[in-house]
């Protein structure tokens, strides 16, 4: 999941799928709890999202690609992650001595941030914090976190992708 | 005494938590205060208003661990449409999960923005229990916290403020379970429909 084109070949089929978020409509989250309260699993608003976040519960790997603001992930990115909400449900749970809410059918995942832009220490800092936080509320199992240039995408995607193949 | 901006951050402005939060600031708080929602469409008005101000008031929940995208937009527009002055900022964040301490990301955020773009930091109240916290029996901890919030930035003796309910985190997920199911009652969906695990109808 990237929110910028990304000009490399990426297969695309029942094992694997690309979404290149700038392309898509994806309106804001309206915090209406819909999801969990009106129509449990289904966000209200059926835009492009909702081919997305089934995706994301479903997949044991995730890559995102996201440019970051302020030490978190920017508008496109930020969007998508708060319309995935319907994977979870309203319940809490404790879970790693917190409170967090009960996951629908999410499968735990190893998930692969790579945050590019101009960053400074303080921001990669930050950013490595709300990625710890993301892990509890997105069922990360493991998360790593690659910072680059904006240049630099690709050729992390590209590495990335070939580890996995392996 | 000065005169303080209240920036309602989230995405359901007129009808959320963070409205009724700000509505308990003013209340309390001996400075002038103005309230107003951030739209799609005011981040400009917003942005040159805000050299009237002494203070402003930023009020949001967290969202997907941390700011609500709606808020990162209007940051971006302060930053690139600053006012002649600046006034000092102050932060009012909640938070639905019992523990305060998930809100610290976003106040890591916000500092992060207030450095880079040379404003103060005045108060901070950290939430926690924010989404049910106004009609329970525990209003008086949101209530108690925020006029001394309130107070706080008035008086310009910035503080940082930590509160959520007095419950151990069972208690706590047992009144959550209470409060959403009633939720979901409202719309006629039980609390077994609101537990599928079904995504987009699929398992």
């Amino acid at each position: 999941m990237s929110d910028k084109p990304l000009d490399i070949s990426i297969r695309q089929d029942s094992e694997t799928r690309y979404f290149d978020l700038s392309s898509l409509k994806i309106a804001n989250c309206m915090g209406c709890f819909g999801c969990w309260t009106k129509t449990p699993g289904k966000c209200v608003i059926r835009d492009d999202a909702t081919k997305v976040y089934p995706c994301i519960a479903k997949s044991d790997k995730v890559l995102y690609v996201s440019r970051l603001k302020y030490g978190g992930y920017d508008t496109i990115m930020k969007t998508m992650l708060e319309r995935a909400i319907p994977v979870q449900q309203a319940f809490i749970r404790i879970h790693n001595g917190e409170t967090h809410h009960v996951q629908r059918a999410v499968v735990p995942k190893e998930a692969t941030i790579i945050a590019y832009g101009n960053i400074s220490d303080e921001e990669k800092d930050i950013f490595r914090q709300l990625v710890a936080r993301n892990a509890s509320n997105m069922s990360f199992s493991s998360h790593e976190i690659i910072f680059t240039t904006e240049s630099m995408v690709e050729d992390q995607v590209k590495r990335i992708l070939e580890k996995w193949e392996k | 005494m000065g005169k303080i901006m209240i920036l309602n951050g989230s995405p359901r402005a007129p009808k959320s938590n963070s409205k009724r939060y700000a509505e308990i600031f003013s209340k309390y708080c001996t400075a002038e205060t103005e309230y107003y929602n951030i739209t799609k469409k005011n981040h400009l008005e917003l942005c040159a208003k805000m050299e009237d101000y002494s203070d402003v008031l930023f009020v949001f929940p967290l969202y997907a661990d941390s700011l609500p995208v709606v808020f990162l937009n209007f940051l971006k527009t302060l930053e690139a449409n600053p006012p002649r002055r600046k006034p000092v900022i102050s932060i009012l964040i909640n938070c639905g999960f019992l523990e305060y301490q998930q809100n610290k990301v976003a106040i890591r955020m916000m500092k992060f923005f207030c450095h880079q773009n040379h404003y103060i930091i005045g108060s901070i109240l950290m939430l926690g229990s924010g989404e049910a916290i106004l009609d329970t029996p525990f209003r008086y901890v949101a209530t108690r916290n925020i006029r001394k919030l309130a107070q706080s930035i008035a008086s310009k003796n910035y503080q940082l403020i930590r509160a959520t309910m007095p419950l151990t985190k069972k208690l706590f997920l047992m009144a959550s379970t209470i409060y959403w199911k009633r939720f979901g009652q409202k719309f006629g969906t039980t609390k077994e429909q609101m537990q599928t695990m079904e995504i987009e109808g699929e398992n």
